[in-house]
């Protein structure tokens, strides 16, 4: 290692690896994707409804997006239920696939059950019991790792996995993501004061906070010549990335949006692409006053004020807190591929500002290229650029 | 070494039950799975910062070792923010706290749950306290591996430079071991250990060596294949005093 710079060839840093996406799949509470979530969607429904699986007297908010009957088995975490489902008609996946999953608190129910005295598995409750669970139901040669960075968790994971493959490093990367709704969050965000008590109302001016919701998603990227081999065909493109802190509050978002505004132009810059070119924002919209505003805020300095549809799925399918990134990005392939965003459910009179942008409606978009965002505890933020 | 990535390691900080302090300070390094010694704030900052006494464990062992990292590589003072990234790997993380914040939970039925506690229940608070600290705005997550001060975060954060998405990371692990009261068979030593990456360090600015990572993703400090985090600090410490 004589040399002291670093060395790229001249085709590395000219994108010489595209990274398109082959296969896709989630699980929420208003349904699996594609089919009847994407249905869900387009038709305003909502799986936000009262919360049956605990009690949650001592909550603000008694609701939740939670699918209705999973249940935990055999001593093992409801994630891995959860991942039992998405996996579970899933094509197969190249062996070699470098895994990346990410989970803001894998399977915490088990810590709770250990807490209270009842027998669990303590393993699920490591971040990195995702990344084992995947790897042994998809008999996947590497263990893999897991990313956690809060709300945005597989926003990078997504993100990260990309880049991977476009420095030419690996050829395959499945992202897999999922979170669930428990006791140990509920509470949490109810003594923060962040839950709203009916359902969330993503960038309304009457919103209030956010409203949980679980999930998991699944995707597989590939670089095009891989694909190919492979005859895999391509459902859309990871173009650009960019994670950034606002270095502000742990809990709180900059209200200028700093953080917001760095992630999304590196992303830009990585894409290759102008803000004009943009013809969407899926828009971590949570219905927290802080979350909307900071986004609403950031969005309107990288576009100059123009006004760009924005939604957010956080209506329908609840905050799925680390899986949020991943499903969102699913979602996101879809409305690039029928060119129509879906309704943001919850938003019937849009922040000043954001008028003629957010919609109770499902809308028609004119381009290619979407923006999708999520931002997290710790400051984090996140963004990436989609193509069709 | 064609398409080899090489950035420098210009400082590195730990907390480990034997040692702390900052590279350039010491000769030997050792990470075991002893019991670590209490971390004030006193040890870390001069000036008092009332949100240190708040943080719980983990983020004070994370940010010591940060700390003592950017001191070595003469980047602890700042007066505006810069695009510094950090990838922390970490086995544990915060399940102390985790425990901690769910027995307030359990002891008020959910009336007594601890807001101020359930804010380090993420592992990358610890991220986000160093990112406040120090004005850190670049790329920011956690990862756990297979392998406990395992490279899967060095590796990653060459790769982050390589591709121009930024110039300086801050890359390492943190842990506190299993919570006793947890059977969970994890092989993490506690400690923590981060090192400072420069794309370019400044000219006349002190560097213990070039750090690389091959097209087989094989992580090389000089001649030595680096296998965890604890080697690499060896080998750093090593090549400072040849």
């Amino acid at each position: 290692m004589e040399k002291t710079e670093i060395h790229q060839s001249a085709s590395q840093k000219q994108h010489p690896h595209p990274v398109i996406i082959t296969d896709a799949a989630a699980m929420t509470a208003l349904g699996s994707y594609p089919g009847e979530l994407w249905a869900g969607l387009l038709a305003g429904k909502t799986a936000i409804r009262p919360f049956g699986r605990f009690g949650a007297d001592n909550t603000d908010a008694k609701i939740a997006a939670w699918i209705e009957d999973l249940k935990p088995a055999g001593g093992r975490s409801m994630i891995s239920t959860l991942l039992d489902r998405l996996l579970y008609n899933q094509r197969a996946i190249p062996p070699d696939a470098l895994l990346i999953t990410a989970t803001a608190k894998a399977g915490i129910d088990n810590l709770e059950l250990l807490r209270r005295g009842y027998p669990a598995d303590s393993r699920d409750i490591l971040l990195s019991s995702v990344s084992k669970i995947i790897s042994q139901k998809l008999g996947l040669m590497g263990k893999g790792i897991n990313i956690s960075a809060a709300c945005a968790s597989s926003t990078v994971a997504v993100a990260r996995g990309a880049a991977w493959i476009a420095s030419g490093r690996v050829d395959a990367v499945l992202v897999c993501c999922a979170d669930i709704v428990t006791a140990f969050v509920l509470s949490g965000f109810s003594a923060l004061k962040a839950l709203s008590p009916v359902p969330c109302m993503p960038f309304d001016q009457n919103r209030s906070g956010l409203s949980l919701g679980e999930g998991a998603a699944v995707l597989l990227m590939m670089s095009k010549k891989r694909a190919e081999r492979e005859n895999r065909h391509s459902i859309g493109r990871i173009l650009g990335w960019g994670v950034s802190n606002d270095a502000t509050h742990i809990t709180a978002p900059a209200k200028n949006g700093c953080g917001l505004v760095q992630a999304i132009s590196q992303a830009l810059k990585k894409a290759k692409r102008k803000p004009e070119e943009i013809a969407a924002i899926h828009a971590h919209g949570t219905g927290t006053l802080y979350n909307d505003l900071m986004e609403l805020v950031a969005f309107r300095q990288v576009f100059e004020g123009r006004k760009v549809p924005i939604y957010s799925v956080k209506g329908a399918i609840g905050h799925t807190l680390g899986a949020a990134g991943g499903i969102e990005t699913v979602l996101s392939l879809n409305t690039l591929q029928t060119r129509v965003i879906p309704p943001t459910v919850g938003c019937s009179r849009p922040e000043a500002g954001a008028e003629g942008q957010v919609s109770s409606e499902s809308k028609p978009i004119f381009g290619s290229y979407l923006l999708t965002t999520n931002s997290g505890f710790g400051g984090v933020n996140a963004a990436l650029i989609l193509g069709k | 070494m064609k398409d080899t990535i090489i950035a420098h390691i210009t400082g590195i900080g730990w907390v480990t039950a034997d040692s702390s302090g900052c590279g350039k300070n010491h000769d030997r390094f050792t990470l075991t799975r002893q019991v670590l010694p209490n971390i004030f704030r006193q040890a870390v900052f001069d000036m008092p910062d009332p949100s240190f006494r708040r943080m719980d464990a983990y983020c004070k062992l994370g940010l010591a070792a940060i700390s003592l990292a950017l001191k070595d590589a003469r980047l602890h003072e700042w007066t505006e923010k810069r695009p510094i990234g950090i990838i922390a790997s970490t086995e544990f993380g915060c399940l102390s706290t985790d425990m901690d914040y769910f027995d307030t939970v359990m002891a008020g039925k959910g009336l007594a749950a601890s807001p101020a506690l359930f804010s380090y229940t993420l592992p990358n608070s610890l991220l986000g306290v160093a990112a406040i600290r120090f004005g850190l705005t670049g790329i920011n997550f956690v990862i756990s591996e297979s392998v406990p001060f395992g490279i899967a975060g060095l590796q990653m954060s060459l790769d982050v430079i390589a591709s121009g998405e930024t110039e300086k990371m801050l890359c390492g692990a943190c842990d506190l071991g299993c919570p006793p009261s947890l059977n969970v068979s994890g092989h993490s030593p506690t400690g923590a250990i981060f090192f400072m990456l420069e794309r370019s360090p400044p000219q006349n600015s002190f560097a213990y060596g070039p750090v690389g990572l091959d097209r087989q993703c094989r992580v090389r400090f000089g001649q030595t294949e680096i296998a965890d985090l604890a080697m690499l600090v060896q080998a750093c410490l090593k090549n400072d005093r040849s």
